[in-house]
């Protein structure tokens, strides 16, 4: 597709209900934790661009270089007569049907070619048989043969739908901090790190393809307070909400490689620690010069012979000139720390400025083709995770070859699962390192990328958040579930063998040496899972 | 201002008896006829009710719009005012009294079917087709594994390894009765067909069974009539009532889903050892 232009509005009026006042409780928040280290100018920087990328809650913006199908409609003018512009559309951008006229009041048309390329013009209707849109009066007037893009469509119907059904635990960001997210365990995603947990897709750092977001939408994460949206969601509705809640982790994606970058370029402590250096510069010079009068005193002490007296005597006078006027820089660094850090916050502002100049549209189109190509990539045939071969037929041969592999050291999955499978292995009484920020967790256990402590799943529940087919078990051994320390199965492990893992995982539930008591075992805040077998 | 008032007290009565008789209409009434024949008879109690509430009210109304009407034409004659009538009394104690209890006696038989189980028809009550889980917010449905011959097993109380799983899609077969074990995971919910006049709390650690015998196909709402949290209205399911091949079909079609390897054609899941 051509990009020569960056974007389309597609506004979300506030003609409905419930939408009082200027929305000002409708905002992104930041990513706080991640911008906490960043310095506030940067900050702004960033928070910026993504109002610039993608708007705000009831004004979003379509991003175009972004790898989501916005319901966008490309085609060129054929005619037009007062408000009203006869279009003719592209072939393949046939996604305007389907939706209301009204859903086009207040989403903009983008002219792509002709004199007013780049201009839009605001649409007010679109009649889908006659194939014209209304446009609201404006001085750019759309001449025949103009190419454009419109639409936006399943972004807003998205975001609509979002609103009611997802925001209160998910939030508007996207963040899994909506008002009801407090109460629940395990916390609602957060999508802006881009990672899904359940996902038939290779590696840890595969994306989510949109079946697997349809899945879970659809059939819910049994053992958690995801419910299942369907029947309830239709086909249409689902796609929305599915292509919105991907806009919103690549928003939280885009923020995060922003913040990431600024934190090594523009530390908040940044003019601080430049402005500290001399003194502690001088600082150490002073300890320096302290440290050889001591040596020198120490030589006299023990000096026996008179001859050397005099000499010693006169390096110690130099040693403490040496020190006088390491003091005198010390003094000296210290009185200009604080215009050294105005110093630092002007060259900090200026390289700033610089890079917002020439170097952030790099930086963002790099980050933004990065994205693309990950969430790209995942929806190309092939990228599924299918087994080499099918099923291992569920023999009681095949269940002791999985339980061995299960308790072997090569997949090792009783260091976290357990002897019986209730996921209370040894692992989850270590404390563990935060891989992130190197410091260790506050309380034994296993944490997520999230940073939130996650229990390993008790087997013997016979409950597969991910799903409780052999393929998604099959998937889950495989490649791990991302964003959590369950790790995909070791390389060396055959097909077969994955297999009698599947089948004997399968089987713990049913198994009679497993113990049926649950021990009182509790890792912070595990409480919530609840239910029999589903 | 006398007629008024006289004028008022009568309209609304007359709306209200307007109103509700062209509801149906409207489509402000029940959700179509029943789809099952309990149900209809649940209907019929229902305005066998309406009809004895209806000639009371028609009756208190137009007594009291006459006697508005009458002192609104009068100055000259005057209310007269009384201390109790021990006949009267009498009167609407025990009409009333005798209304209830032929109520009470006439809808036993509805309601033994309905709740007792041992009037439950045999066949549904020895082979529950379904255990339907409520839980914050959503319905689980548990549906017995297949025989070799595509026929449902007995459904066991606890879960068992051929269990077939679904969530918000209640299936089940027309023209024979059949009876799901209710149960709740959390909260107290409510099993609600309206389409079935079928309504049935969820209680958490009880197994509620519920019968009931569509006679006719569609797709029907099932909903949560017990305001059961937050996302109470996420609780929306649907029961489709099918032809028996169709119900097999589909339960065959649940089976290979579940069974789902990556290749093409489920594997054999055999059970050697159970
Ligand atoms: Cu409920």
């Amino acid at each position: 597709m051509s990009v020569r232009w960056q974007s389309l509005i597609v506004g979300l009026a506030c003609a409905l209900a419930g939408c009082g006042g200027d929305g000002s409780q409708m905002r992104f928040v930041e990513n706080s934790t991640l911008a906490k280290p960043v310095h506030r100018k940067a900050r702004v920087v960033v928070t910026k661009q993504l109002e610039e990328h993608f708007g705000t809650p009831l004004n979003s913006v379509a991003w175009l270089k972004l790898p989501v199908k916005y319901g966008r409609a490309e085609g060129k003018v054929t005619a037009i007569e007062d408000q009203t512009v006869t279009v003719e559309l592209n072939a393949e951008s046939a996604d305007l049907t389907g939706f209301d006229a009204a859903d086009f009041a207040g989403t903009e048309l983008l002219l792509t070619s002709g004199a007013n390329q780049g201009k839009t013009v605001t649409l007010v209707t679109f009649d889908g048989k006659k194939k014209t849109f209304e446009m609201a009066a404006s001085d750019v007037v759309p001449a025949v043969n103009d190419q454009f893009v419109a639409g936006g469509n399943v972004l807003r119907h998205g975001r609509k739908l979002y609103a009611r059904h997802c925001q209160h635990c998910h939030g508007i960001s996207g963040d899994g901090d909506g008002p009801t997210a407090k109460y629940l365990n395990p916390r609602p995603r957060d999508y802006r790190q881009g990672k899904f947990k359940f996902t038939s897709t290779a590696g840890p750092a595969g994306k989510a393809t949109r079946d697997d977001l349809r899945r879970i939408v659809g059939q819910g994460i049994p053992g958690t307070y995801m419910p299942a949206f369907v029947p309830m969601l239709k086909d249409g509705e689902m796609t929305a909400i599915i292509e919105y809640v991907r806009w919103l982790a690549l928003r939280g994606e885009v923020e995060w490689q922003l913040l990431g970058q600024f934190k090594e370029d523009y530390a908040a402590d940044r003019a601080k620690k430049e402005a500290k250096e001399p003194v502690d510069q001088a600082k150490s010079a002073v300890d320096q010069a302290k440290l050889a009068i001591k040596e020198i005193d120490e030589t006299i002490k023990a000096n026996t012979d008179e001859s050397k007296k005099a000499e010693l005597d006169g390096s110690k006078k130099e040693a403490k000139a040496a020190l006088a006027a390491a003091e005198k820089e010390l003094d000296k660094a210290k009185s200009q720390m604080s215009a050294k850090e105005t110093e630092a916050e002007k060259q900090l502002d200026t390289q700033l400025k610089e890079f917002e100049k020439a170097g952030l549209a790099e930086l963002l189109e790099e980050v933004t083709g990065d994205l693309a190509d990950k969430w790209n990539a995942v929806e190309e045939e092939g990228a599924l995770i299918i087994p080499e071969m099918a099923r291992v037929p569920d023999s009681a041969e095949s269940r002791k070859n999985g339980k061995e592999l299960f308790f072997g050291k090569v997949a090792n999955c009783v260091n976290c699962h357990g002897l019986a499978g209730k996921g209370n292995g040894a692992q989850t009484e270590e404390v563990g390192k935060n891989l992130r920020t190197g410091e260790l967790y506050p309380a034994p256990g296993l944490y997520d990328d999230w940073d939130q402590p996650i229990k390993p799943r008790d087997l013997t529940r016979g409950i597969y958040r991910g799903g409780r087919r052999p393929i998604d078990l099959y998937r889950r051994l495989t490649q791990g579930i991302k964003g959590t320390p369950m790790p995909g199965a070791p390389k060396t492990l055959k097909p077969e063998q994955i297999w009698d893992l599947v089948n004997y995982v399968l089987s713990i539930p049913f198994d009679p040496s497993t113990p049926k008591a649950a021990p009182a075992h509790s890792v912070v805040g595990q409480s919530g899972e609840k239910g029999h077998a589903n | 201002m006398r007629k008024f008032w006289c004028g008022f007290f009568i309209f609304w009565p007359i709306a209200a008896v307007v109103y509700s008789a062209v509801s149906p209409q409207f489509n402000w009434w029940f959700p179509g006829p029943s789809v099952t024949e309990l149900g209809q008879r649940i209907d019929n109690l229902f305005y066998l009710i309406l009809i004895i509430v209806t000639a009371v009210f028609i009756g208190t109304q137009v007594a009291l719009g006459y006697v508005l009407w009458r002192a609104s034409h009068s100055k000259a004659e005057r209310a007269w005012f009384t201390h109790g009538s021990h006949n009267l009394e009498v009167i609407w104690s025990v009409v009333p009294s005798v209304i209830l209890l032929f109520l009470a006696l006439y809808q036993m038989d509805v309601w033994a079917l309905f709740r007792v189980q041992s009037f439950f028809p045999k066949e549904a009550l020895n082979a529950p087709v379904a255990e339907v889980t409520a839980r914050q917010f959503e319905w689980r449905i548990r549906y017995p594994g297949l025989d070799e011959h595509g026929v449902p097993k007995k459904l066991h109380l606890k879960p068992q390894p051929d269990d077939l799983y679904t969530v918000n899609d209640l299936h089940v077969p027309i023209g024979r009765p059949v009876m799901i074990n209710l149960r709740s995971d959390d909260v107290q919910h409510s099993f609600f067909l309206p389409h079935l006049r079928i309504k049935q709390d969820a209680v958490p650690g009880q197994i509620i069974p519920i019968w009931f015998k569509p006679e006719r196909q569609g797709n029907f709402d099932l909903a949560c009539a017990e305001l059961c949290g937050w996302g109470h209205y996420k609780m929306r399911a649907q029961l489709i009532v099918e032809r028996e091949v169709e119900f097999q079909a589909y339960l065959q079609k649940l089976r290979a889903d579940q069974n789902y390897d990556g290749h093409a054609t489920p594997s054999a899941v055999a059970k050697k050892d159970e």
